[in-house]
């Protein structure tokens, strides 16, 4: 203990720790899985952090200044621990997207409720063609409709999500869904998509999937709303951005 | 959860212990705190694995839970670091180049006045509920007085140009927009207000005290006060020192916070994992308890103020004005990740006023808007 509180090993620890931070968002921001946690939009602040950290850790180099002499200073072992363990944790449990895990205890978005969503996604979504709409513009083009069941039949649609078998569904059928994240995962919200297949019991949760087929009156929970006649189902690989931001 | 919190906040605490006390008690203190630590991480997920462990799933099961967990902690984590390095480098900047006679001089003393300018600094100081903590407690050791602090801390999260644009992007000119910037702001000076009345003794860490009361108190004394507080460097003119010297004391306070922090989303997390936000929500409707509910989301998700409005916007067609209101002006000023990072600045008993007392305001309002205006 009293090597660990000498002023030189503490401005060692700090600054290894600064630098083990400043790699580890790196590394995720490198390989592109920074997304699995937080909304694209704050890739800037990502860069800022890591830079921040590297621009910390140097100033700790040795002979660059005074150890500090105000001291809430000091690193605990403890204290040390803590801000290790997010890096920890990170290379513990290899980096992966939410999926159907996270959807036990979420609500889920299906039906068009009368919930208020921004006006220009959902004229975006109308502009965008059928083809094009992935599971949120539908769900958005849904919420502009008083009768989407009756309104949307007929039309095609070719979405990806992952599959999820809800327990109130009947055999045949399934969910694919996407995750929408406006800031980070911990704001995710599901938007899913009812999908009739008669080989769903062989897909997986969590499976990544494209869904072809036609849109048609159907209903989930007791309450109506247009459901995925699929044409073919695909498997696919999980795509590079697994969410989707509204 | 509740006894983690204690826990949790009596480690966070712990005094600069006083000279009298003897080496060997010393480490002692540092080896419970370190075994306390290690105890509280692993009950945090032992929780969460138990949780599912008695819903009588199977393993991999677990397994991905433990990943929707870890994976909920860093994106809170990941999302806030730069936030929190961002108040530190500002605050490592105060330390060294603000000259303390400057907060004599300039800023109000008494605590109406003191209060207003508190709640409208976020102005000149854009930072979210991470950023501000590093800041108002370099302030403080800065001599600023107590209620422009606390005033500070609760406003500043939504009294700041980026949080503003982005609530009118979000929601538009509308009773919304004008109902967060104007109730948070009055919040702010209400609570700062009531804080006025305390001692600083009874209301910072000691640490956090001794240098306050060093800067502001002891101006005229003829002993030379302990921390240098006058000439922050009194030896060091170089600009380059000056600056290395910030960096250093930045990296010190986020070390020092990043604590609070992982502590605070570890905690978030869980609640997330565990919790179905489903019964959250489908709790209720009616005026008094949409309000509670919203309020209880806003703590338990903990997302960043600059960008929470974009979230709320999910809840404004199906929850009540009242509630979405008390989200927006709540939830910025008290969260888990926030609330356990005051731990860093105020003892146990300050940070439940300051999360007890926004929370009976915002209720009060929330509740209020819906009685008068309507849902």
């Amino acid at each position: 203990m009293a090597l660990f509180t000498r002023p030189r090993f503490q401005q060692a620890v700090k600054a290894l720790t600064l630098l083990g931070l400043a790699l580890f968002l790196y590394t995720r921001l490198a390989d592109g899985t920074l997304f699995f946690y937080i909304n694209q939009r704050f890739l800037a602040y990502t860069v800022f952090a890591v830079v921040a950290a590297l621009l910390i850790a140097a100033s700790y180099r040795p002979g660059a200044a005074q150890p500090a002499a105000q001291s809430h200073a000091n690193l605990t072992l403890g204290g040390l621990l803590w801000v290790l363990l997010p890096i920890g944790l990170g290379l513990l449990f290899p980096p992966q997207p939410l999926g159907a895990a996270a959807l036990g205890n979420r609500e889920l978005t299906l039906t068009p409720s009368q919930r208020s969503v921004l006006p220009a996604a959902v004229r975006a979504a109308a502009q965008k063609s059928a083809a094009e709409r992935t599971v949120l513009d539908w769900l958005h083009a849904f919420s502009a409709s008083s009768d989407p069941a009756q309104e949307f039949a007929g039309q095609p649609v070719d979405v990806v999500g992952f599959v999820y078998h809800d327990p109130r569904l009947p055999e045949g059928k399934l969910l694919v869904n996407r995750f929408t994240v406006s800031c980070c995962v911990a704001d995710a919200s599901p938007v899913s998509l009812v999908v009739q297949w008669a080989d769903a019991a062989t897909l997986a949760n969590d499976s990544w999937v494209q869904v072809q087929g036609v849109l048609q009156p159907g209903e989930f929970n007791g309450r109506p709303l247009p459901v995925v006649v699929a044409r073919r189902v695909d498997r696919v690989e999980q795509p590079a951005q697994p969410y989707l931001y509204p | 959860m509740a006894d983690m919190w204690v826990e949790e906040s009596q480690l966070s605490t712990e005094e600069i212990p006083v000279s009298s006390e003897k080496l060997s008690d010393l480490a002692r203190r540092r080896r419970l705190r370190v075994g306390l630590t290690l105890l509280l991480a692993a009950a945090a997920l032992a929780a969460v694995f138990f949780n599912v462990w008695a819903s009588g799933a199977g393993l991999l099961y677990l397994y991905q839970q433990a990943q929707t967990f870890v994976t909920i902690f860093l994106g809170i984590f990941v999302e806030a670091v730069p936030f929190l390095l961002a108040g530190s480098l500002v605050s490592g900047l105060i330390a060294v180049f603000v000259d303390q006679s400057a907060i004599d001089r300039y800023l109000p003393k008494s605590a109406l006045p003191g209060a207003l300018v508190g709640a409208t600094l976020g102005v000149v100081f854009p930072v979210c509920e991470c950023g501000v903590v590093p800041v108002v407690r370099r302030l403080y050791e800065k001599g600023l007085p107590l209620s422009i602090g606390v005033a500070f801390l609760l406003a500043a999260p939504v009294v700041n140009p980026i949080v503003i644009l982005s609530t009118y992007s979000a929601f538009g000119w509308g009773s919304i927009f004008v109902g967060r910037v104007l109730f948070s702001f009055l919040i702010a000076v209400v609570v700062a207000l009531l804080f006025s009345r305390a001692r600083p003794d009874e209301l910072l860490r000691p640490v956090v005290f001794r240098a306050h009361h060093d800067a502001c108190c002891n101006a005229h004394s003829h002993s030379p006060p302990t921390h240098s507080a006058r000439d922050p460097l009194p030896g060091v003119a170089l600009l380059e020192q000056r600056l290395t010297r910030s960096f250093n004391l930045a990296g010190d306070d986020f070390l020092e916070m990043a604590r609070f922090l992982v502590v605070g989303s570890l905690l978030a997390a869980a609640m997330q994992t565990v919790v179905p936000q489903s019964a959250l929500l489908s709790v209720g409707q009616g005026p008094v308890v949409s309000v509670l509910v919203m309020q209880a989301l806003a703590f338990i998700l903990s997302v960043c103020s600059t960008v929470d409005a974009f979230l709320a916007l999910a809840f404004a067609g199906t929850f009540t004005t009242g509630s979405v209101l008390a989200f927006l002006v709540f939830g910025p000023m008290v969260d888990i990740k926030s609330s356990l990072m005051f731990l860093s600045i105020f003892p146990r008993r300050a940070v439940a006023y300051l999360i007890l007392l926004p929370l009976m305001l915002a209720l009060l309002m929330g509740i209020g808007w819906n009685l008068n205006l309507g849902w």
